[in-house]
């Protein structure tokens, strides 16, 4: 049914800094179909943000990519101009941020920022048109029309982010990347706006890449999903198929961690330790000092990292294959 | 919100009270008076000295004196000054005032436009060559000693060059047979100014709404031109077409002073849109900029550069306020006869209406200003409107 939209292969990034450099994104391969939903999750600074701004190509002045391709639609993302790069963006992915309450500018009504965006990608259209479209995405997110006049500070955190929403299909888009849209909401709008985000995207049938730390929301959301850690994808396979069977043991530990509504009831466990320093190179497997099981390849560190298939489209790394 | 107002504007009357005692008393802690300088003169008999003491009311107790002057004061009698007799300060002010408002208005629109200007894009090429560069450029115009500055561009560009004229406000010798005086001339062209600047911020209001970029470029660019072309035909016509010769002179006169106080005040904009616009630059929404795919100008005008304004707009009402003392400096180095030439020449001759009046007029200013801010402020932040009313 569906082509590759996406395609990530063996993505490597650092950051340069004074304390030498910051491994985020380590051999990161994935696929997006086309309207598919791609789940991306981990602990916080294990490099979920840093791939998503590697895909529009914001990554900060700082980072260094070393290896691998992004190509979108077969066209390589990675070394396009800046120029060239400004068309893709939001044309064809726009992203919807971490923290929606600051992705406004607080001096520009709502509207025009919107309409920014259109004038930018559509030159043809009037204002008219550019302002029905918004007046229809607005529809769509469940806003008033008289939004477009407001002030960013003029709206509640809840209506900021579904106009973050409209803002991100605004230019009809074919991926919509969500890095952790709803971490700044209370649990009732946090449900809403994950059904909009839903909705619209049944409705408009776009890619999506969810990205949070809340293995919960991700298997509400998604058909596939990556499990990172340390800058690695440790897991990836169909949302069910992991959630059914997860192999690696962090897969596992998430998993444990989050309480369930159904089924019996089981103390939440959590991991003892904290993720390692991206500073340093790491030997081996990077969850070994912290797992729960490790198996003797895995303890002395000889084992390299790298994902093996175990299923139906479903991967895990070497490591944690041999362990279970 | 009434009560405060009311409050703050008896505070305001008492204020300019005492300030106006003060400066009367510290004017006559100065040794000597205005004629001390008559007794220096063999030829004249000391009773010639008495009697202009006396004319004046000089000879007279100070609290006498204190007294008399403050209850004309408020009658509206600034009495006449002494070495312009028998012009009144009021007079005198009337005439030099423009003068200072003229030069120092487009001193500081001239250096806060450049300065955010150049400011803006320093920011935004932080780290280049080019930005250091500039950046010490502006710490040290922003810091030199401006007095020594000014005489270097004089001596530069007024005599080694000779492309500019050693200060003055106009050439005598084509004045003349000038059937206009130089203060006409001078009306001509602050109202040219006015309504040229006011034109010009209407091509601007008028054409914001234009959706496409390219059009709004295109409309405010034929505006300019037919601007140009209306200033063309005035000048060129019925009774401007006499004034030109002269307006030039004036005009002439203005360039090197409003170059220099340029060069020195617009560093202070620059280094401090600089520093406002770093911070903005970091805030989220120019990351959503940059995503939503908008030009790299777009995003440092639109988005950076219109947040960093707010700073440098109250930097700029307050720059207002002290136009006129600080004026003293640029006009005695550059021989400009405006207010601030006219309060340095007043204390110097201890001419004591002439410099209360300047300085009362100075003072007023202050207070408004002081008064208007505090009132704006009770009125935008609510936390201050409460705790005025209590």
């Amino acid at each position: 049914m569906s082509q590759k939209l996406l395609e990530v292969t063996n993505l490597s990034m650092h950051y340069d800094t004074l304390d030498g450099n910051v491994d985020a994104v380590k051999n990161v391969s994935f696929t997006v179909n086309s309207g598919e939903s791609f789940g991306l999750v981990g602990e916080s600074g294990c490099g979920k943000t840093s791939v998503a701004m590697t895909l529009l190509q914001l990554q900060p002045d700082n980072s260094v990519i070393t290896e691998g391709s992004i190509k979108l639609e077969g066209k390589e993302l990675i070394g396009l101009s800046e120029n060239d790069l400004r068309k893709v963006r939001w044309d064809s992915i726009s992203i919807v941020f971490q923290g929606a309450m600051n992705a406004w500018n607080p001096v520009i009504k709502i509207g025009e920022q919107i309409r920014e965006a259109m004038r930018e990608h559509y030159p043809q259209n009037s204002k008219q048109e550019n302002i029905n479209k918004i007046n229809e995405l607005f529809k769509m997110v469940g806003l008033d029309e008289s939004i477009s006049e407001r002030f960013p500070h003029e709206l509640s955190g809840g209506m900021k982010q579904r106009a973050v929403i409209a803002l991100a299909l605004s230019c009809d888009p074919k991926i919509i990347i969500a890095d952790e849209p709803t971490t700044a909401l209370d649990v009732v709008i946090q449900d809403q706006i994950l059904n909009e985000i839903k909705k619209v995207q049944n409705l408009l049938g776009l890619s999506l890449i969810y990205i949070s730390h809340d293995i919960a929301v991700i298997a509400e959301m998604t058909d596939k999903i990556a499990v990172m850690y340390a800058g690695s994808i440790v897991e990836i396979g169909p949302t069910q198929s992991v959630f059914e069977s997860p192999k690696h043991s962090y897969t596992r530990a998430l998993l444990d961690s989050t309480p369930s509504i159904r089924g019996e009831k089981k103390k939440l466990r959590s991991l003892d330790g904290e993720p390692p320093s991206l500073i340093n190179e790491i030997q081996g497997c990077s969850f070994s000092p912290r797992c729960p099981s490790p198996s003797s390849g895995c303890k002395n560190q000889s084992v390299e990292m790298g994902l093996i298939q175990i299923g139906e489209e479903h991967f895990v790394d070497k490591c944690c294959s041999e362990c279970v | 919100m009434l009560i405060y107002t009311v409050k703050r504007f008896f505070e305001m009357v008492i204020v300019f009270f005492l300030f106006l005692v003060i400066s009367y008393l510290l004017f006559n802690a100065i040794p000597g008076n205005a004629f001390s300088s008559l007794l220096l003169n063999p030829l004249l008999p000391p009773e010639a000295y008495q009697k202009t003491i006396e004319a004046f009311g000089l000879d007279k107790p100070l609290y006498e004196r204190v007294q008399l002057y403050i209850i004309n004061f408020f009658k509206g009698d600034f009495g006449y000054s002494y070495t312009y007799y028998p012009r009144t300060p009021i007079d005198l002010i009337a005439e030099r005032l423009p003068r200072t408002l003229m030069l120092f208005s487009i001193v500081n629109v001239i250096a806060f436009y450049t300065g955010f200007l150049v400011g803006k894009i320093l920011a935004w090429r932080r780290g280049s060559k080019s930005e250091t560069w500039i950046t010490i450029g502006s710490v040290f115009s922003y810091t030199v000693f401006y007095p020594w500055f000014a005489l270097m561009m004089l001596w530069f560009f007024g005599y080694k060059m000779d492309w500019f004229p050693l200060g003055k406000f106009l050439v005598p010798e084509k004045w003349y047979d000038s059937p206009y005086t130089s203060d006409e001339i001078f009306y001509t062209l602050i109202l040219f100014v006015t309504v040229s600047s006011f034109l010009l911020f209407l091509v601007f209001i008028f054409t914001r709404n234009i959706e496409s970029l390219q059009n709004r470029r295109n409309v405010r660019f034929l505006g300019l031109l037919s601007l140009f072309a209306l200033a063309a035909m005035y000048w060129s016509n019925g009774e401007a077409a006499l004034k030109r010769f002269y307006a030039a002179d004036i005009a002439f006169h203005m360039i090197l002073p409003t170059f220099t106080v340029t060069l020195v005040a617009f560093a202070g904009t620059a280094l401090l849109t600089r520093t406002t616009m770093m911070e903005v630059l970091k805030d989220d929404y120019i990351l959503t900029a940059r995503a939503k795919g908008l030009s790299q100008k777009r995003i440092r005008d639109r988005h950076a550069a219109r947040t960093a304004l707010l700073p440098v707009v109250t930097s700029f009402i307050f720059t207002i306020i002290t136009i006129i003392d600080g004026s003293v400096l640029t006009e005695s180095i550059f021989s400009w006869p405006g207010m601030g030439q006219l309060i340095l020449e007043a204390v110097v001759q201890e001419d004591i209406p002439l410099a209360m009046a300047s300085f009362s007029f100075i003072g007023i200013l202050a207070l408004i200003a002081h008064f208007i801010a505090d009132i704006s402020y009770a009125f935008l932040d609510p936390r201050i409107r409460i705790k005025a009313e209590n």
